[in-house]
């Protein structure tokens, strides 16, 4: 195992300069007792007051959401911006964003899991939250965009007397079937990695109320052999299960575009596009979460260290990158492919009426994260929380260029019309962020946010070889 | 039940232990072991099930189970219907009736559509000799009028209701009283009612009559008058006319003359006809209109400059036809400063002069009387009397006031009694005459009204009247064929007829039922007896009496009497800009303000819905420094008017026009705020344009014009196609590879589609062709399509956000091969659903809500729609309507307060919707069925014909959609494509025909015929005319493809490129 190599003095290795260091994952030679200690009493200490204050402003949010939502399902579709060549606006924008926001936690999780990559330990378990808050957020959008939610339930292919199933060509269904898998696998997922974590809870609970709960939901875990096989063996199939759904959530996502006539939506290449820029934007609500975190227990430094910041900058300009030459290549093809509508179709998306969207998006997707080259960039924690809020907001614009501005514009100019979002739609979008952020400030107030079990598999005292001499 | 593996026998007393447990090895260690690593466990022993096993038998559980569950049904129950009927009526079934809706000049002859005793459709009436079975948008929309709920209800006295009783006191005070009464009425072209008045006249010899209408004022007749003589009419004849020139003259808006001039020009405007050809279009005018828009070669000029062009025209005919009469008509036109196109004048004059005979000049009804005069020395001079002009005898009419002598009687109060029918002096009567104070100091006025409008709320008493769908009358047609109007039902709200009231001053009972009008009618056949019943029925029955127009009479110009009257011409000498009145594509002279239909529906030219607006031309605003929607103060003489302006590509400069009808206040919810009132700028010598008005920007904030289209420009996509004659006689296919369909690759599939096969689909497959060179534009279709099928009207403020629910819209483009704003051409293309084959809508409804018929229709099944809104998105022509709000349910002014609105339509709207259509809620999607109603009613008569027979060798009987029936130009033509008898079918393999979008392979159902353009080579920008279009691709020779047209069975159309 590639990782064993930090177990062997740094300095003696750069002596000999034989093998490039990998940092420790922990730093601080921080033991198996502290790790348990340390991560058990941010939950079972008393509620801090910063605490109360975020949930202050964060719960109102949610709330503020909540009635958006109801006002819009009593009142109609029109309480947001949508307009007739714009029927897809903000409402696809939101849920596109939140949902390649939840891509990097199963990313993490699955993927790296598969992959070996040990030091996704001290992170996935609050990626994988923000992944199913991020999907609870984008589940709103599909699920009550629609004219007449009360009839949601024709999407679900139900048996009935008129023999009328579901469209089974429809990208639309197929992102039901996407999302709801995924937001099924990911949930089962995270709790099945959580149970070793909450049997360590319950037994360090004092209190009655408290272990009852745990003890609940731990489903008796006593940490038998048998009981970490068939963990293991578990964990193993989930994750082989999340890893294609990382990469075909956000592929049909992209179908409901791509499998479409409309110029600027009917392209090949979105699908790739999609689950890199899903990427990126995810790991840069993650370090947007965790750097926060880390601020806030400082000791948590020693389990999430510069070397994971480092990382996940380098996924970021990865996968900036790739977003970027996706964004050029589209423009190449447009202009290549010689369809007259295909280039109308990018040449209004950049200097259209909607244009400044456009810029902004090029701006925050693929010129921000170039600042990732400079390893100063990665290393100040400052620095990369700034910089990682570029892809967040550009991420959106991205799905709001692809979405509305070219739904603006599309064949017959006589339609042509911009949008204009209504206060609706902004109170909604602002609403579900008061709901993400509630549901992870809950998350960190009542569950280890970092998988204990797995950050000590990783220690150095985990290899069975620890302490020998090579 | 599991399989033990047991571990391999372990010795009594281990050599090596890691615990004590394993060290003692007792029986609870060894438990332990089995329990903690035990191997195998997926498999189950005693069954042999493995979990492959186990899967397969839980998903073939599951498979039952939902098979098993489809067989679940609900016990069938049914309904019992009544077993008595309404008399007359088989449910479901529409009874039609002829009638006619009168209007400013004539009539409309219509055929009304009832369903169980309320009409909900009115349609043109074929067989009367003045229609061609087209109608107008303002009948079209007239159903509407007649549910309006904010119509006048009841009787009111100084605005409080009071009782018949009490009106029929008032009216006994007036017959006493005897003198000082005086009547202004709007004109009814009514026999009846012309029979009643001579009766009144009688009864009362001081009675003043005096008939005003603001859009049809004396000019036209004056100019008639001194040209040819009283009781003469004059009527162009277009079927003889090959060049024409058309001065400030919409004669293409059918809601003037009616649908019978558009049908007569686009006779001669076919490109393929034999014969003599197609005729050529010259307009001038200051605006785009409908007509200017299908012009061959079109001038912008002042509306005050247009007697000074035709002086300069004339001048130029004179000399070219050696005509002395025209010659000194047209130099005693007063020089203007204004200087003209001088090769446009002399090319377009040598055109005219060449087809003597057979060119025709108009010149616009409101321009002033002499400069119309001189427009029928023109016409004598070319030779069109009796060709291209027709006289006819209309019989020397008794003379009527005009509202200005009204005005004067009343200044000199000498009348006691005035009572209005119908008409609202008091918001459209010339400014100059302050007709409202003059009202208000009436001591007994009168208004028959079907609103209470300003002028109900400035008379004393307010009578409701009854609507023309409610009431016994008559009316003539403009070639003066006696119509009749009979009553589809009861008056809703006690609403009286003019007629009513007119007998009732004359001291005869109320009648019941047509009793005037019979005697009307009796006077006109002369016959009694049985002779009259049958005549008499005859004639409700087809709603005409034949043989009944105005006979032909020769038209003997009076020279001395044309010059003369130039002479006299003393044109405002005012310099300055030019303010021009319209009439309103929408609320016509403000009589349709309350009709939610029209207002929403889009001015052609300016796309204007709920308002109007000043426009001014692109070199005008830019000297002005605003935009569209910007303020702009028009001040004329003492009066001012501030108003949105709008820029008008096609604009003549230094002019202005604003439509009337406009900025009622105070009427009813739906009339606030909507546009500007231009009547004050208007008097009686001014009835067309005002000179001498001074425009500049105000800086007040922006005014929100709700326009559907927004977009102008057709960005150089051949979606509407045109051509000159000689491409079209050199190609006749031109239209088929212009652009991107030059470069289709031929198309191949490899997936021969099972739905596409001879046996999938039914034996009528249903198809429309769109003759884009003779649709003006009028909107007809528009609002015959939203009577026909229910559709909903969202207001200005979701207009604005794009929400309209049109089904059908129509697409105006400004275009120009030199991208100049000054003059460009002017396109007009009805887009609808187009029923593609090949839907992208379809394939992306998640719940199979949009799907496609046998017949190849693009259904929409809106119980099923959710409303996601993917079909919309993915809509090439962006046709599909999605229903934002309850727009049926919650009144537009409330959409946003959702539940806490009142939930519901008034009771009279219900009454005017198609019971065959259903009321779409919101959160579903709509768009064009192509009349799906109609179809299936043609085809249960099919049935019904057939009996026992093979109904599929039964044809279905043609009909039409309701676009299709309202269209005066006929230029939307419907039917089963598959039926080689049908003209559709020849028309979608048409050489103009071409399909929009062909690179999508949508496949639509709708082919347009591509505009052809006749341009003359001498004029000025000829080259320009009919070129719209991207150039054509390595010459023609490229695009010499086999007609592509579609193939229902899908079959790859040929391929035509290397």
């Amino acid at each position: 195992m590639a990782e064993s190599t930090a177990t062997i003095d740094p300095a003696k290795h750069a002596e000999t300069g034989s093998t490039v260091v990998r940092p420790p994952l922990v730093l601080n030679e921080r033991t198996m007792g502290w790790i348990s200690n340390y991560i058990s009493s941010i939950v079972e200490a008393r509620t801090p007051t910063w605490w109360y204050l975020a949930m202050g402003v964060t719960v109102p949010l949610m709330l503020m959401c909540f009635t958006m939502l109801a006002y819009l399902i009593s009142t109609g579709v029109g309480v947001w911006g949508n307009n007739h060549p714009v029927g897809w606006a903000w409402d696809i924008t939101n849920f596109v964003f939140w949902i390649g926001i939840g891509h990097a936690g199963t990313l993490i999780s699955a993927i790296l899991f598969l992959t070996r990559q040990k030091w996704r330990t001290s992170i996935n378990r609050a990626a994988e939250a923000m992944t199913l808050f991020a999907v609870v957020c984008a589940g709103i959008y599909p699920a009550l965009h629609v004219g007449r939610v009360w009839m949601v339930w024709f999407l679900a292919p139900v048996p009935n007397a008129n023999a009328i199933w579901p469209n089974f060509r429809s990208p639309l269904l197929w992102d039901v079937f996407a999302v709801s898998t995924y937001f099924t696998v990911s949930i089962l997922f995270w709790y099945t990695g959580l149970i070793p974590d909450l049997a360590t809870l319950r037994d360090r609970c004092t209190s009655k109320i408290k272990k009852f709960f745990y003890g609940i939901f731990a489903l008796g875990w006593r940490g038998g052999n048998r009981q970490w096989r068939h963990y293991e063996m578990a964990y193993l199939l989930l994750a082989g299960l999340s890893t294609p759904l990382v990469l075909s959530v956000h592929s049909v996502v992209s179908f409901d575009f791509a499998t479409s006539v409309v110029p600027g939506w009917h392209t090949t290449i979105f699908p790739p596009y999609f689950v890199a820029g899903a990427i990126f934007g995810g790991f840069a609500m993650v370090l947007t979460l965790m750097i926060p975190a880390a601020a806030i227990w400082p000791s948590l430094k020693d389990l999430i260290t510069p070397s994971h910041v480092d990382k996940m900058c380098k996924i970021i300009l990865l996968t900036g990158s790739i977003v970027g030459y996706a964004y050029l290549m589209e423009l190449f093809i447009a202009w290549y492919g010689g369809n007259p509508y295909e280039q109308a179709a990018f040449w209004n998306r950049a200097f259209g009426p909607s244009g400044w969207n456009y810029w902004v998006m090029m701006t925050c997707n693929v010129i921000a994260p170039q600042f990732f080259w400079f390893k100063w960039c990665r290393h100040n924690w400052w620095a990369v929380w700034i910089l990682v809020q570029f892809p967040n907001v550009g991420m959106w614009f991205e799905r709001f260029v692809i979405i509305a501005t070219t739904l603006e514009r599309d064949f017959l100019p006589s339609s042509w019309q911009q949008f204009h979002p209504s206060i609706v739609d902004i109170l909604t979008f602002i609403g579900t962020f008061g709901l993400f952020m509630t549901l992870f400030l809950l998350f960190i107030r009542f569950l280890p946010m970092i998988c204990m079990f797995e950050v000590k598999a990783v220690l150095p005292e985990a290899d069975p070889h620890y302490g020998e001499k090579h | 039940m599991k399989k033990i593996i047991n571990h391999p026998s372990r010795p009594e007393r281990p050599t090596m232990w890691r615990s004590m447990e394993e060290f003692q090895n007792t029986p609870e260690f060894e438990e332990t072991l089995q329990r903690e690593f035990p191997a195998g466990a997926a498999v189950y022993d005693e069954s042999g099930l493995s979990k492959r096993d186990f899967l397969k038998l839980m998903g073939a559980s599951m498979a039952l189970a939902g098979v098993g569950l489809t067989g679940c049904r609900r016990p069938p129950s049914f309904l019992v219907p009544l077993t008595q009927g309404v008399e007359w009526t088989v449910p479901g079934k529409f009874l039609y009736y002829a009638t006619a809706m009168p209007t400013r000049l004539g009539a409309i002859p219509l055929i009304a559509t009832t369903s169980d005793g309320r009409p909900t459709k009115v349609e043109g009436n074929p067989l009367h000799p003045y229609s061609n079975g087209g109608t107008d948008v303002f009948a079209q929309a007239s159903v509407l009028d007649l549910y309006d709920p904010n119509r006048l209800k009841a009787i009111k006295r100084e605005g409080a209701s009071t009782d018949a009783a009490s009106f029929d006191t008032l009216i006994g005070e007036i017959r006493q009283r005897g003198e000082g009464l005086a009547v202004l009425a709007d004109s009814a072209n009514s026999p009846s009612r012309d029979r009643l008045r001579m009766e009144l006249k009688v009864a009362f010899p001081g009675m003043i009559w005096a008939e005003y209408e603001p859009l049809a004022t004396g000019e036209s007749t004056a100019a008639v008058v001194a040209a040819f003589g009283d009781g003469t009419s004059v009527r162009p004849n277009f079927e003889a006319a090959d060049v024409i020139l058309a001065l400030d003259s919409d004669f293409l808006d059918s809601t003037e003359a009616g649908p019978s001039f558009t049908k007569a020009f686009y006779q001669r405007r076919k490109p393929e006809q034999e014969g003599r050809g197609m005729n050529r279009l010259y307009v001038v005018e200051n605006h785009y209109t409908s007509t200017g828009g299908l012009a061959d070669h079109r001038l912008r000029v002042r509306a005050c400059d247009i007697g000074a062009f035709l002086a300069a025209v004339s001048v130029q005919v004179a000399s070219l036809t050696g005509n002395s009469a025209l010659s000194s008509a047209a130099s005693a036109f007063p020089a203007g400063t204004t200087t003209f196109d001088e090769v446009w004048i002399t090319e377009c004059a040598k055109d005219l002069a060449s087809a003597s005979g057979r060119a025709l000049v108009l010149v616009g009804r409101e321009q002033p009387a002499p400069v119309q005069a001189l427009g029928y020395a023109l016409n004598g001079a070319l030779g069109s009397l009796g060709t291209t002009l027709l006289g006819y005898n209309t019989g020397a009419a008794p003379k009527v006031a005009t509202i200005e002598d009204l005005a004067a009687a009343l200044s000199s109060n000498s009348v006691q009694t005035l009572i209005i029918l119908g008409g609202n002096p008091v918001y459209n009567a010339p400014a100059n005459l302050k007709f409202a104070e003059l009202l208000a100091a009436m001591p007994t006025s009168i208004h028959l009204s079907l609103y209470e409008d300003e002028t109900s709320k400035m008379c004393k008493w307010a009578v409701p009247a009854a609507h023309y769908l409610e009431t016994w009358g008559d009316t003539r047609t403009l070639d003066g064929t006696h119509t009749s109007i009979q009553p589809m039902i009861l008056p809703l709200w006690n609403g009286v007829s003019q007629l009513d009231i007119l007998s009732q001053l004359l001291g005869r009972p109320r009648s019941e039922g047509p009793e005037i009008v019979r005697e009307t009618f009796q006077q006109r056949v002369g016959s009694t007896g049985t002779a009259l019943d049958l005549a008499w029925n005859e004639y409700v029955r087809t709603g005409f009496l034949a043989e009944s127009a105005f006979p032909a009479a020769a038209l003997s110009l009076n020279t001395g009497a044309i010059t003369a009257g130039i002479a006299a011409y003393q044109p405002s000498p005012a310099d300055g800009a030019e303010v021009v009145f319209l009439k309103s594509s929408s609320v016509d002279d403000g009589r349709y303000a309350n009709n939610s239909w029209l207002q929403e529906t889009p001015d052609f030219v300016t796309k204007l819905t709920w308002d109007n607006a000043a426009l001014v031309s692109p070199a005008d605003a830019a000297e002005l420094g605003i935009k569209d929607g910007d303020m702009v103060e028009i001040v004329a003489g003492d009066t001012r008017l501030e108003c949105a302006a709008l820029i008008a590509p096609g604009h003549a400069d230094k002019s202005v026009s604003i439509s009337l009808g406009y900025g009622r206040k105070d009427v009813s919810a739906l009339m606030q705020n909507v546009g500007f009132d231009a009547y004050p700028l208007r008097t009686v010598a001014t009835p067309r344009f005002r000179k001498g008005v001074s425009v500049k920007a105000t800086r007040g904030p922006k005014y929100k014009l709700a326009r559907p289209q927004e977009h102008q420009s057709m960005e150089g996509r051949d979606l509407f196609r045109e051509g000159t004659l000689d491409r079209f006689k050199k190609n006749p296919t031109f239209a088929l590879n212009m652009g991107m369909d030059a470069h289709l690759p031929p198309e191949i599939s490899i997936y021969n589609n099972p739905l596409f096969q001879p046996e999938q689909m039914a034996k009528e497959q249903w198809a429309m062709t769109v003759d884009l060179n003779v649709c003006n534009g009028c909107n007809a279709c528009l609002v015959a399509c939203q009577a026909e099928n229910n559709v909903p009207v969202v207001g200005k403020d979701q207009v604005i956000r794009g929400r309209d629910m049109a089904w059908i819209r129509i697409d105006r483009y400004f275009a120009s091969p030199e991208s100049s704003l000054e003059n460009p051409e002017m396109v007009a293309q009805m887009i609808t659903c187009q029923h593609c084959e090949n839907a992208p809508c379809e394939t992306v409804c998640p719940v199979n809500a949009t799907v496609h018929s046998e017949d190849g229709l693009n259904l929409m099944a809106y119980n099923r729609c959710i409303g996601t809104r993917y079909c919309a998105n993915n809509c090439p022509w962006k046709v599909r309507r999605f229903n934002y709000f309850d727009y049926n349910q919650r009144p537009i002014d409330k959409l946003y307060f959702g539940p806490l609105a009142p939930k519901g339509m008034a009771d009279s709207l219900k009454m005017s919707k198609n019971p065959n259509v259903t009321v779409r809620m919101r959160g579903v999607m709509e768009k064009c069925t192509f009349c799906i109603q109609r179809i299936e009613e043609a085809k249960i008569a099919r049935t019904v014909k057939a009996g026992a027979s093979d109904k599929s060798k039964v044809p279905v009987a043609p009909f039409k959609t309701a676009c299709q029936q309202a269209c005066p130009s006929e230029a939307i033509v419907f039917g089963d494509e598959n039926n080689p008898d049908r003209l559709v079918s020849k028309l979608r393999k048409d050489p103009r025909g071409f399909t929009m979008l062909k690179y999508v392979n949508a496949r639509p159902r709708i082919t347009y015929l591509a505009r052809i353009k006749n341009p003359n080579p001498a004029m000025p920008g000829a080259d320009l005319v009919g070129n719209i279009n991207t150039p054509d691709h390595h010459g023609e020779s490229h695009g010499e493809a086999p007609h592509g047209a579609i193939d229902p069975h899908g079959s790859p159309a040929p391929a035509a490129h290397h």
